[in-house]
């Protein structure tokens, strides 16, 4: 299938502090891509430049196979971080204003109303005005207008910040119902665990920079061989001297072990088989999130606003 | 287009729906009525209010004034016997100025009339000091004492004052016509000075308080932080046409109103010569150019602020040359073709209250003048357009400090 997406070494600068840095990406129709990043990273102004809100000072960015995503806004469904809507305005006005600027109208538009509203829960607040919703309301009324019009790329700028895990489920089941109709979905987000549930790729970007793109299995691939856990009786304390040893930690009778890319978790095995009596020996596949704070944290970045409290250790 | 029409159409029913401008479309006219009911209650009420006795005190260097100035006052107090003056005659002399001054501080006399020798030959007049500006009453002091002094002076020349005092009061009526039609003319002097300034007024309000809601709906949306979803469905360019058409609507629906109860107000004070259709329509050709160009600037200047305060700093220049006319507008219209009222009519943002001032004033305002404003007038909107285009697309995804004027004059030549 076609790429729904290009980006080529996009960059952005503002003034002398660069925001986003040779950039480049590729994301194939009708998947879903997790944009993951620290705060601050560029996640923002990536994803405002795709929607050619603003323009990047080099590169090129294709979407839906156009230059220019103002000539396919109405194809695109756009769930910006800053977002707001009118407060006097009543939940069906809202839904009917956005859906005529997406170019819907008529009855199609008043079906595509009930529908939406049904399927979030909001029929019951329809003739109320937005200022009487909750937070999480107004934040499930944002999202369905930003797909009311059936998008065929849908970008949604952290879409479950804020949400209570009831919504956040909910909003989970409704982005992969939009994977299933065949639409592309963006997301960007600080919740590895999500991203690991939801999406085929991921890309994280941190100060401006691509740091780690590909489908998540690969990613996580990629990183594994590389964690080594062992349990049981004896000094484990040599383990760490073990040549391809990168990181261990080691406490009486329990050691976790990171190795250099590469190196064989058998030679660390059969070290540990010449000192201790094992328990476990056990291979492990990182997390998502195991990744990002290797990836993220390790280069001076302020790594506890990566691992923020809402981003669960798993 | 059809984007910009459901972004205009929003616009309109989200002002038109407000308390605010339902208040504005009643409230303006309502004002109007009732000030000009007012002032003529407020003279009713003038009259009757009840002062207490005001001393005067007189020196009389004539000597021969204390008949006739008391016969004066006595018919001013049966004119207005709730506001009575009094007397006190003093030893002609040299006056004592300090110390009379002291009486009308301590509150004991009203106030000192002192009459030069020469006053009733004609060579000096009479000096006059009192506690207070009040014009009424000033008015009626100098009237009393001149009066007088003429009566002095019939003696003089042998002829009866009461005689002449009664020739002098029968009526000479004047009947106008509008010198151009030969038609009647309204008889009521205060809706018949007041009417320019009532356009003017009408215009002024239908312009600068549309478009400034246009400033305040930019700020919400931007404070609010609606204007990235909306610009992902729209253009900045849309966005921008959208308001200032949907804004141009509510004006059109304000003036529009107050047009219609003009209309029936100037029946109703008979001043149908002042408010004639062809006024009437070149006001509303001045009102479309004059708004679109303030609904041009508001916006931009909307778009570079998020808080209504940093954008007042910058309106504020806009808001001083607009006070010009309000200032000016006597002047503007009782010397229509005066060279400051020729200059003033062709300095954009308030061309259209000058012009209506000027076409009020004077029928006969020059076609050539009324061609070149209005040009002058459309240029300076779409040079305005096109800059405040520039400004709002930049503007408004800006966060944080608001540009200078200078930074917004750089936006325009680079983007």
């Amino acid at each position: 299938m076609a790429d729904a997406l290009v980006l080529e070494g996009v960059t952005k600068r503002y003034g002398q502090f660069t925001a986003v840095d040779d950039f480049s990406l590729r994301l194939p129709a009708g998947e879903v891509l997790g944009f993951l990043g620290p705060n601050g990273a560029g996640k923002t102004t990536t994803l405002r430049m795709v929607m050619s809100i603003i323009y990047p000072d080099a590169g090129r960015i294709r979407v839906l196979d156009h230059p220019n995503a103002a000539e396919v806004k109405d194809r695109i469904g756009y769930l910006p971080e800053e977002r707001g809507l009118y407060r006097k305005m009543t939940v069906a006005d809202t839904l009917h204003y956005f859906g005529q600027l997406k170019g819907l109208h008529g009855r199609a538009l008043r079906a595509r109303i009930d529908e939406s509203l049904e399927r979030v829960g909001l029929q019951d607040w329809r003739r109320k005005r937005v200022e009487a919703l909750s937070k999480g309301m107004s934040q499930k009324l944002q999202f369905i207008c930003a797909v009311l019009h059936r998008p065929e790329l849908v970008i949604l700028d952290e879409p479950f910040s804020g949400l209570d895990p009831l919504n956040a489920g909910l909003l989970e089941r409704l982005v992969i119902e939009l994977r299933d109709q065949g639409a592309t979905v963006v997301f960007s987000t600080h919740q590895m665990n999500q991203a690991e549930r939801l999406c085929d790729r991921i890309v994280l970007i941190n100060r401006g920079r691509r740091v780690i793109e590909g489908r998540v299995n690969e990613v996580r691939a990629r990183f594994a061989d590389r964690i080594v856990v062992i349990d049981g009786d004896g000094d484990l304390a040599p383990l760490a001297r073990v040549p391809g040893v990168i990181a261990a930690q080691i406490t009486s009778g329990h050691a976790r072990l990171e190795l250099a890319d590469g190196t064989p978790p058998n030679t660390v095995l059969e070290t540990a088989l010449r000192h201790a009596r094992l328990a476990r020996f056990e291979v492990q596949r990182p997390g998502l999130q195991e990744i990002f704070v290797k990836l993220v944290g390790g280069d001076g970045a302020p790594a506890e606003a990566v691992v923020s409290g809402e981003a669960a250790h798993e | 287009m059809n984007k910009v029409f459901a972004v205009a159409l929003r616009e309109f029913l989200a002002t038109v729906r407000t308390k605010a401008f339902v208040l504005s479309v009643v409230l303006l006219p309502g004002i109007m009525f009732g000030g000009l009911m007012g002032m003529e209650k407020a003279q009713q009420f003038a009259r009757n209010e009840r002062i207490p006795l005001r001393v005067l005190a007189v020196v009389d260097e004539t000597g021969a004034l204390r008949a006739d100035l008391e016969a004066q006052v006595a018919r001013a107090n049966a004119e207005r016997p709730n506001q009575p003056f009094g007397l006190e005659w003093l030893r002609p002399g040299p006056a004592d100025v300090a110390a009379l001054a002291a009486r009308v501080r301590s509150g004991e006399l009203y106030g000192y009339i002192l009459v030069a020798r020469e006053a009733v030959e004609g060579a000096g007049g009479f000096t006059l000091g009192r506690k207070d500006n009040q014009l009424q009453a000033g008015r009626v002091i100098e009237e009393m004492v001149r009066e007088a002094i003429y009566a002095v002076r019939c003696r003089a020349a042998g002829l009866d004052p009461a005689r002449v005092a009664e020739l002098r009061s029968r009526p000479v009526p004047v009947i106008e016509l509008d010198g151009s039609t030969g038609g009647p003319v309204t008889s009521h002097a205060v809706a018949r000075a007041l009417t320019p300034f009532i356009f003017m007024f009408v215009l002024f309000m239908g312009t600068f308080g549309i478009a400034q809601g246009l400033l305040t709906t930019v700020i919400e949306e931007k404070s609010s932080r609606i204007v990235e979803v909306l610009l992902s469905a729209v253009s900045p360019t849309q966005l921008m046409a959208g308001k200032i058409l949907g804004m141009t609507a509510v004006g059109f629906l304000l003036v529009g109103v107050w047009g219609v109860v003009g209309h029936a107000g100037a029946r109703a004070y008979q001043v149908t010569d002042m408010v004639t259709g062809y006024r009437l329509g070149l006001a509303f050709a001045y009102f479309v150019p004059g708004f679109l160009l303030m609904a041009a600037l508001l916006a931009a200047i909307g778009s570079a602020c998020n808080e209504l305060k940093d954008a007042q700093g910058m309106v504020t220049p806009l808001s001083l040359i607009t006070l010009i006319p309000m200032i000016f507008w006597f002047y503007l219209a009782e010397h229509p073709a005066s060279l400051l009222s020729v200059a003033l009519s062709f300095v954009p943002p308030i061309t259209p209250f000058v012009m209506v001032l000027r076409v009020c004033g004077d029928p006969d305002t020059p076609t050539w003048q009324i061609v070149s404003t209005l040009a002058l007038l459309w240029v300076s909107v779409l040079v305005a357009m096109w800059a405040a285009g520039k400004v709002f697309r930049v503007g408004v995804l800006m966060y944080g400090k608001p540009p200078s004027l200078v930074e917004l004059a750089r936006w325009v030549r680079y983007t």
